[in-house]
This record gives C-alpha cells, sequence and structure tokens, in this order.
C-alpha cells in the first residue's frame, strides 16, 4: 500500500478515536478534574514571611501549607504534587481505564469484520487507532499542565515554563501503560480484561522499581535477599519504571518529593545504578516492543 | 441509480475468470483451553462463483457457512487448499477495495451519524473523499435513511442499522458483494429493498454471493445454489435442479432442500 494513501486513513481513524472518547462518560469525569485543579490554581497564594517561613494558601486561605522559604519553590513543589500525583498518578489510572475500551470496542465482531474487509493492512488500523488514542491523552495532558500553569501564573505571578516541559514525560509515561493495554485488547478483545491488566501492569512496574531501588539503597536488604538481586534486576529493565519517571519530573522541577527523599536518586546516581536517560529510553524500548506484539497479534489473528 | 461501477461492467461480462474460486479448501479451528480440540468448520471445498452471477448458500445452523464467508474475505486463513477473489489470490488485498459486505449483525459504533459513518467507511477503503460525498446522500435516500442522516446511531433500530449496512456494502460500487443473513432484522421494505440492490448489482455485471436460511429468497434472487452440510458441500448447481424433479415436474424447495440435509448430514 501506497504510504501516502494511508496518511488520510490515519487522520480519519484519529477522528473517530476523538469522537469515540468524547462519547466516554470517563472522559467528562476526566475534564472535570481539570477544571477543578484548575480553579483550585486559581485560589494559590504564596505568602513570604519575613523569618523565611513563608506558607501556600489553597482555597483563598482555607488550606494553609508551609513550605521551604521562597516564592518560586512553594509553587514549584505545587507543581510538583500536581503533574506527579495528580497528572501521572490518579490521571494516568483514569486514563488507561477510559482509554482500555477504544480498542475492544473496535476489535468487537461485529463492527470488526466489516472494518477488516477493507483494503488497508491490519496494522494501519491498529496504528491509527492508538496514535488516536495517545494524540488525545496529548491533549487532555496540555489541558490539565497549560490550565494549572496559566491559573497559578495569575495567582501567583510566577510563570516557571519548566513545568511545561513535563508534558513529554507523563505522555511517554501513559504510552508505555498504554501499549500493554492494546496488546491485551487484540489477544482478548476483552475491555475488563485491559482495565484489570493494565492497572494490574502498573501496579507491578511500581512495585519492581521500587523493590529495585530499594535492593540497591538498603546493603541490608542485599544481605538479606542476595540471591533476588539478579531476577529484580533483570526484571527493572524489562518493565516500564513509574518511580524513575516520577524522581526524572521532580528532577525537572528541581523539588524534594517523598519518593525523592527516601530514593534519594543522588547516591544511585553516583554509583550509575540508575541513569535517567537509559531508564526512559528502556521505557520506550518496552512500549515499542509491546506495540509490536500487539501489531502481530492483530496482523495474524482470526476473526 | 448506480450501485456498481459501470466503468468496469462490460470487462466483468466478457471475463471468464471466475470472481470467487475455492480449489480444496478446508479449515480447521482449535478450540478448547489449550486450543488442542480441532474442530473441522469446511472440508475439501471446491467451488467457483462466475462474474455477474447471484449464488445463493444454504445449510443448516453450524454447517460452516460463515466460515466460508469469513475465508473468502481474509477474516481468516483456510487451514489447507486455495482461494481466489476477483481473480486474485487472496493475499492481494486491494481487491478488498471492489468488495462490499452485508453482515448477519452490524455493530456500528453508536456514537457516529448514519452519513458520518459512511464518511468514514469510504475513507477506510481509499474511495476519493469527493466520491464518498457524492454517493452517502444517495445511498442513505435508497435505503430510506434520508432524514434520520444526521441522528446518532444509537437511536436506531435494529431494521434501520441493517439498511446501514446495506448502504455501506454499496458505497465503493462492489463487483463483489456477500450477503451473510442480510434479511436479519429487515422489514417486508426492506426485504424488497435488499432484492432490488442484488438484481442491480447483477445487471450490472457484478457478482452477488447470497448467504441465507430464508428459501424464497434463494427462489426470487439465485442463478445457482450451494447446499453446505456439516463443512462439506453436498450440492452446487443452478436453482432448477432443487425446485424440479427428475421428470421436470415442479417441487418445494423446502422439501427437497430439507432432504439434502437429512441424507447428508450423519
Amino acid at each position: 500500500m501506497n504510504p501516502l494513501a494511508a496518511l488520510p486513513v490515519l487522520r480519519w481513524l484519529i477522528r473517530d478515536t476523538f469522537r469515540q472518547s468524547i462519547n466516554a462518560g470517563v472522559f467528562w469525569l476526566m475534564l472535570a478534574l481539570i477544571l477543578a485543579c484548575v480553579v483550585l490554581c486559581l485560589t494559590v497564594s504564596v505568602v513570604d514571611a519575613p523569618d523565611s517561613s513563608g506558607h501556600l494558601d489553597l482555597g483563598f486561605g482555607a488550606v494553609q501549607l508551609s513550605l521551604a522559604p521562597g516564592r518560586g519553590v512553594a509553587v514549584r513543589t505545587l507543581e510538583g504534587y500536581l503533574a506527579g500525583w495528580i497528572a501521572d498518578g490518579a490521571g494516568l489510572l483514569l486514563t488507561l481505564m477510559w482509554t482500555a475500551s477504544i480498542l475492544p470496542s473496535f476489535l468487537d465482531e461485529g463492527t470488526s469484520s466489516v472494518l477488516l474487509v477493507k483494503p488497508i493492512p491490519r496494522w494501519i488500523l491498529l496504528l491509527g487507532k492508538c496514535l488516536g488514542a495517545i494524540t488525545f491523552v496529548l491533549v487532555q495532558d496540555t489541558l490539565f499542565l497549560g490550565g494549572t500553569w496559566l491559573a497559578l501564573g495569575i495567582s501567583t505571578g510566577i510563570w516557571d515554563i519548566t513545568y511545561l516541559c513535563c508534558l513529554p514525560l507523563l505522555l511517554l509515561h501513559f504510552i508505555v501503560f498504554f501499549s500493554f493495554s492494546a496488546m491485551l485488547a487484540t489477544a482478548t478483545r476483552s475491555t475488563t480484561a485491559c482495565v484489570f491488566g493494565s492497572i494490574l501492569f502498573w501496579l507491578l512496574s511500581w512495585a519492581t522499581n521500587l523493590g529495585r531501588h530499594a535492593f540497591l539503597a538498603l546493603p541490608e536488604l542485599q544481605a538479606a535477599a542476595a540471591d533476588l538481586g539478579h531476577g529484580v534486576e533483570l526484571a527493572y529493565w524489562i518493565l516500564p519504571k513509574p518511580l524513575d519517571c516520577h524522581l526524572i519530573l521532580t528532577g525537572i522541577l528541581q523539588i524534594d518529593s517523598p519518593l525523592s527523599r527516601v530514593f534519594n536518586a543522588q547516591p544511585l546516581t553516583e554509583h550509575g545504578a540508575w541513569q535517567p536517560a537509559a531508564s526512559l529510553l528502556a521505557s520506550s524500548l518496552c512500549a515499542v516492543l509491546l506495540m509490536a506484539l500487539a501489531a502481530y497479534d492483530f496482523a495474524t489473528a482470526e476473526y | 441509480m448506480m450501485l456498481v461501477s459501470t466503468a468496469t461492467a462490460p470487462a466483468i461480462a466478457q471475463a471468464t475468470d471466475a470472481s470467487v474460486a475455492f480449489a480444496g479448501v478446508s479449515k480447521t479451528y482449535s478450540n478448547g483451553i489449550f486450543r488442542r480440540r480441532a474442530v473441522a468448520a469446511l472440508r475439501d471445498v471446491s467451488l467457483r462463483i462466475e462474474s455477474g452471477e447471484v449464488f445463493g448458500l444454504l445449510g443448516p445452523n453450524r454447517a460452516g457457512k460463515t466460515t466460508l464467508v469469513k475465508l473468502l474475505l481474509s477474516l481468516c486463513q483456510p487451514t489447507t487448499g486455495t482461494i481466489q477473489r476477483l481473480g486474485r489470490p487472496l493475499s492481494d488485498r486491494s481487491t478488498l477495495g471492489q468488495v462490499g459486505y452485508v453482515h448477519e449483525n452490524h455493530a456500528f459504533p453508536r456514537y457516529l451519524s448514519a452519513a458520518a459513518l459512511l464518511e468514514y467507511y469510504g475513507a477506510l477503503t481509499l474511495m476519493p473523499h469527493e466520491r464518498v460525498r457524492e454517493r452517502v446522500p444517495r445511498l442513505l435516500d435508497l435505503v430510506g435513511l434520508a432524514d434520520r442522516s444526521r441522528e446518532p446511531i444509537a437511536r436506531f433500530s435494529k431494521g434501520m442499522i441493517q439498511r446501514l449496512g446495506i448502504a455501506q456494502a454499496l458505497l465503493n460500487e462492489p463487483r463483489l458483494l456477500v450477503l451473510d443473513e442480510p434479511t436479519e432484522g429487515l422489514d417486508l421494505n426492506g426485504r424488497s429493498l435488499l432484492r432490488d440492490v442484488v438484481r442491480e448489482v447483477r445487471q450490472h455485471g457484478g457478482t452477488v454471493l447470497l448467504v441465507t436460511h430464508i428459501l424464497t429468497e434463494i427462489e426470487h434472487l439465485c442463478d445457482r445454489v450451494g447446499v453446505l452440510v456439516n463443512g462439506r458441500l453436498v450440492h452446487v448447481g443452478p436453482l432448477a435442479e432443487l425446485t424440479r424433479d427428475a421428470s421436470g415436474s415442479p417441487r418445494s424447495l423446502e422439501k427437497t432442500v430439507k432432504d439434502l440435509y437429512a441424507e447428508t448430514s450423519i
């Protein structure tokens, strides 16, 4: 098939995924979450005290949080919570649940038996739907980061562009877990399997990533479970690395978070045990491999 | 209105190539938890459907009719044997651009309108957008959905969805129209519409494969009939062979088919 002829097909598949997404209830829930965060950011004010014991007010002073001194650090810390916990935590889980139905409903027997009787290769159909889901999540992440950045800028007068640099990282993180969901969708054609499978995969990846860093950071753990070392290391490099993503994100924003305090990246980096670039590359390769498996399964499946 | 491309019609009429050719085709599915239980859905099926012909396929439930259709449409692969679609091997997917398919139980995306669905499917069939935009209102008018073209499919009844299924199958002016239990959910007007569609496709040199349980449809429309029982093609021939006895006297198609099922189902 002429690659140029595939472009309009991809455009239509992306457009269809947008329509499908807007039609889903979870989309509106996520939009409401984004709006709530933007409104919350509009109520923020940072108070710098002369004795350097500043605090950050939320909800027009209804909630006061003590923060490290400096208006910039205070806002960046809040941005760290927004990007690291809301977008990359709750947001990612909601997005995985919402996108889990996109491919199974596309592969439903009554729908797929007509769609697959088209002259385009099956992998283009899969690519188009996946690109549609990814593009839609990109729009949502942009709305979230852009909206909260604007709101924080308006309410505090601090316009720190570093926050917007979290966007590619958040998107990559979604792609990695969505590719697993896509593989499950082609294998099982079940929304339930995709929802629970991708959430279990997310938990497993977190556990492996936490376990691996704990193993390296705590010498007493190494002594107690020396036999597990190679297995944990292998699993760490194969699976996605959500903790690493979180540490990179807090590193970009130059802030402390509870996790970065426990798994302080500095000693791991010094011993060469944690390389952010290699970690991101390995996670990206994991996504590519899972997508390739999904494409192969879809291309050879019998309907 | 024109349902099949007249540009290709003379060529089809003169062609000696079969539109559909099955040669020694068998299909075995692997079932069970470990996929170790083999189930033969088709056994050594050889069949030719000539261009411009309306071919009816009959058979009891689980005879292998849908498997035959799925093989023809590349939805699954034969275990043994070869299949040609519009004179080309199945691996040539470009021929699917000249095939229309009406499924027995369509499940179109419920969030789309009828017009949006046809435009979307037209794009997936690699049709030029202008041609799609030109054909969509005409086809919706043909199937009686012109006044509801902007409504979400979620509000459609089963019969309306089936009519939409007919419209999407005709969008690309097919040279080969495959109808798998197409009258499922259709009212009398819908059935009459379907008959008109089949006649017009044939008139323009197109080929129709009609899979149905409804014998009256076969009697009204088909030139030749195949009977599939337990995965084997037990009869292929002109319709008259089933509606007349050896002496040429008329006999009931229903009785003939029932007898054929009974004789060959053991």
